[in-house]
């Protein structure tokens, strides 16, 4: 089916609009261009309300805006009612028209004080053959009419945002294609339907024979028990897979979000340890600088007196030569002697002679003792002082290279400090910081829940040798009791039915999975710009979707953004073609994500896409840029401006 | 003999005035801040009388190493070692210089840059070193 038109009464900001999608060329393309505000994203609101009554692309916050036109609102009398109308016209392949209308009537209280209740809805669908009889379907007919167009559950594959595209192999890509594949094979009818209708008559025959014999009764309500704990297994898994697959995400959203910002956090605590080994080196520094300083001093005075050392060095060594030092004998001794006129050791009187001999003797000795005695004395420490004028460069030189030695180490945690500060300065280190820590929590939850999926599988698998040991014990245990043979045949009939049906229902997953990688592949490298970079689409027995480089490698996570979306468009085009409903696509913001050089590109395969399917494109004017409006220009069938009155609350649809 | 004087003198006030206000003496005993100032005005040729005396430290308190360099220094300045036996005069000597070396110390850090007193007073003591001509590793430099 297609749709013909859109009639939009009161909904939002369209307070009466038509929009019509006949084919006119070739190109079943449709353009519409709207800035930002002006409800572009409301056509597709408006097709999802009519239809299914919901708006699940809208954000909660535009969700809380009234859903009645504004101009309409102010326009209404106090307690006046309002309807809302939202109508859409299709036609299917076999000439039958189909309306679907949703009316919303609201009554408007005084403006400005309380928003507008709802007093009744109503959805119906109108259907006109060829011959012109009419149908008219009410209530869950409708609905189902609704059904045979786009399925509510598949109808994310049909209408949806452009960002889509970009983010559907970014996010849990495995889970998305297995649901995709799940919704569209139908298979949640065999297995709602079929399989737990069978599975409530085995547990029921199970029953009714464990009522014949106790030792049944026991194992049945033991296998029952197993059976609803792998169910809860499973479901724990599911959980589980669902929230590796979040963190997944997540982490990987933070991760885009954080290239080339640094982490806030490790580098604050970096800081801080820099800063602490800075203050630690500068303790070490000042203990330097004092040690030099203190050696200065010592060793200065020596080296300033180092001349008068040195002479009185060589006097000590002239003196020693002359056989002055030590003396030989005691001047003052002497001196007493002469003066005493006797010797002053055995008391003998001086004749002359002897008096004359002395006091010649006394001529003789230059130094005094005390004299004598003193150069004795300092002989030792002035050549300690010579040594340390000797040494005096070697210390320096030493200490001298350690205090550089701290200088450096100093300047170094300076200059990081600086690169820190650069690196840091004009982020928000809050927001940062925040991103870190939800970054971590996600990465804390990935694996957890790792280490709880790994734990349950091994339980899983006990559970299933279990069930698998339990249901060989009933059926020994059902062969035994004659009373419950017809019993025990249906039991066999069920089990086996139910095994069919699961059989069934994987063949057909992986039948469905099979069709919808040949139809990607083949949509792919038809609309694909670049043919020889790929060789191949694969879409796993996991879900997983792989795209294959020419050179055997798998690159989907090294594409550009153009080349993924294309993956997605082919994908989302093969789930159209390989679902058998035959309904338009339509894309808000289509190519928000990609570069300018690709958009040509994808305003190309939007065009081939269109000479099949009916497409309904929804561009900002920004979007739609110059080499995009050329080639599209002259494809569309239809293009439509949407404007904003000046008072911004109506919008008119105007045909370009 | 002359009498042995019991402590060295330094100029009245110039242990307020001067000694106190060099922030290189600042934790060193009055005997290290006299000695240093003594080989300062040694090293410079100056000398000055003093013209009042206030007792800075007591002679028992110095060591032999601490009495060689004052001796040392009166040795050169009477060129004789006779000198030694009058201790007076040896320390009289001392203080001159010590009375000397500490106005030159002080001006000095006075009309340095605050902060390049400690920098000057390493050039200073590197430049006196160098001047000895010693070699890289202290011995005597005989080409130059």
């Amino acid at each position: 089916m297609k749709i013909d038109k859109i009639i939009l009464k009161n909904y939002r900001q369209f307070k009466d609009a038509e929009i019509s999608f006949k084919e006119k060329s070739n190109f079943d393309l449709h353009v519409i261009i709207g800035k930002n505000g002006t409800g572009k994203t409301n056509i597709l609101s408006a097709i999802n309300w009519c239809l299914y009554g919901d708006e699940p692309n809208l954000s909660k916050d535009s969700r809380q805006l009234p859903l009645l036109n504004l101009k309409s609102m102010e326009e209404g009398d106090y307690g006046e009612d309002k309807e809302i109308m939202v109508e859409v016209w299709g036609k299917t392949l076999n000439n039958k028209f189909v309306i679907f209308t949703r009316k919303t009537i609201y009554n408007i209280y005084e403006s400005g004080k309380n928003l507008p209740t709802r007093i009744s809805s109503e959805f119906e669908v109108k259907v006109t053959d060829n011959k012109g009889n009419t149908e008219i379907f009410k209530d869950e007919e409708s609905e189902s009419q609704v059904e045979r167009f786009v399925p509510k559950r598949i109808r994310e594959f049909f209408f949806f945002d452009g960002e889509r595209l970009d983010n559907y192999f970014k996010e849990a890509t495995g889970q998305n294609i297995r649901h995709a594949i799940f919704e569209i094979s139908q298979i949640d009818l065999l297995e709602n339907r079929v399989e737990s209708r069978l599975s409530d008559t085995l547990k029921d025959l199970r029953r009714e024979a464990g009522k014949e014999n106790p030792e049944i009764e026991d194992t049945r309500s033991q296998l029952e028990t197993n059976e609803k704990q792998l169910k809860e297994f499973d479901e724990q898994i599911k959980e589980c897979n669902k929230q590796i697959a979040l963190a997944k995400d997540k982490i990987k959203d933070y991760d885009e979000k954080l290239r080339g910002i640094p982490d806030i956090e490790a580098v604050e605590v970096r800081r801080d340890e820099i800063k602490t080994l800075k203050q630690q080196k500068k303790e070490l520094l000042d203990e330097k600088l004092k040690e030099k300083e203190n050696l200065l001093f010592e060793y200065g005075k020596v080296v300033m007196l180092y001349s008068p050392i040195k002479q009185s060095i060589k006097i000590i060594e002239e003196k020693r030569k002359k056989g002055e030092l030590p003396p030989t004998q005691d001047k003052s001794l002497l001196e007493n002697m002469v003066k005493e006129k006797s010797c002053l050791i055995c008391g003998r009187p001086f004749d002359a002679d002897v008096k004359k001999r002395v006091e010649d003797l006394l001529k003789e000795i230059k130094l005094s003792s005390e004299v004598a005695k003193q150069l004795e004395y300092m002989e030792g420490p002035l050549h300690n002082f010579e040594d340390k004028v000797m040494n005096f460069n070697n210390i320096m030189q030493k200490i001298t290279k350690e205090v550089k030695g701290y200088e450096d180490d100093l300047a170094d945690y300076e200059q990081e400090l600086i690169k820190i500060d650069a690196e840091t300065s004009g982020y928000n280190s809050e927001k940062i910081k925040d991103w870190h820590k939800e970054r971590k929590k996600f990465e804390d939850s990935f694996t957890q829940n790792l280490q709880k999926l790994g734990g349950i599988d091994g339980k899983r698998k006990d559970i299933l040798k279990n069930i698998e040991n339990l249901k060989g014990q009933l059926d020994d245990e059902l062969k035994k009791e004659k009373k419950v043979k017809k019993l025990k045949n249906q039991i066999d009939f069920c089990t086996k039915a139910l095994n069919v049906v699961k059989k069934t229902k994987e063949i057909i997953m992986s039948e469905t999975r099979k069709k919808i990688e040949d139809r990607t592949k083949d949509i792919f490298f038809g609309l694909l710009w670049k043919k020889a970079t790929f060789k191949d689409v694969k879409i796993e027995e996991d879900y997983s979707i792989n795209l294959i480089h020419s050179l055997g490698y798998e690159c989907l996570g090294s594409v550009s953004a153009g080349e993924r979306e294309l993956l997605a468009l082919s994908f989302t085009l093969a789930l159209h073609e390989v679902s058998g409903f035959d309904s338009p696509i339509l894309i808000d913001t289509p190519v928000a994500r990609i570069s300018d050089e690709h958009r040509v590109n994808f305003g190309k395969i939007f065009s081939e896409v269109s000479s099949n399917k009916q497409t309904i494109l929804l561009f900002t004017p920004a979007e739609y840029s110059k080499d995009i409006k050329e080639l599209l220009d002259v494809r569309a069938s239809n293009r439509f401006a949407l404007k904003l009155s000046s008072d911004e609350k109506e919008t008119r649809v105007e045909v370009l | 003999m002359s009498n042995i004087p019991d402590r060295i003198n330094v100029e009245k006030g110039e242990r307020d005035n001067l000694y106190d206000k060099i922030e290189l003496f600042k934790g060193k005993s009055r005997k290290e801040q006299f000695l240093f100032a003594m080989a300062i005005g040694f090293k410079n040729k100056v000398k000055r009388r003093l013209e009042t005396t206030d007792g800075f430290f007591l002679i028992k308190d110095m060591r032999l190493e601490d009495e060689v360099l004052i001796n040392a220094i009166a040795i050169n300045d009477f060129n004789s070692v006779e000198v030694l036996s009058n201790k007076e005069d040896v320390f009289k000597i001392a203080e001159e210089y010590a009375h000397a070396g500490i106005k030159l110390l002080y001006d000095k850090m006075k009309s340095t840059q605050f902060g390049s007193f400690e920098k000057q007073f390493e050039k200073d003591i590197i430049d006196a070193y160098k001047e000895l001509n010693l070699g890289e590793y202290g011995e005597k430099n005989t080409s130059s």
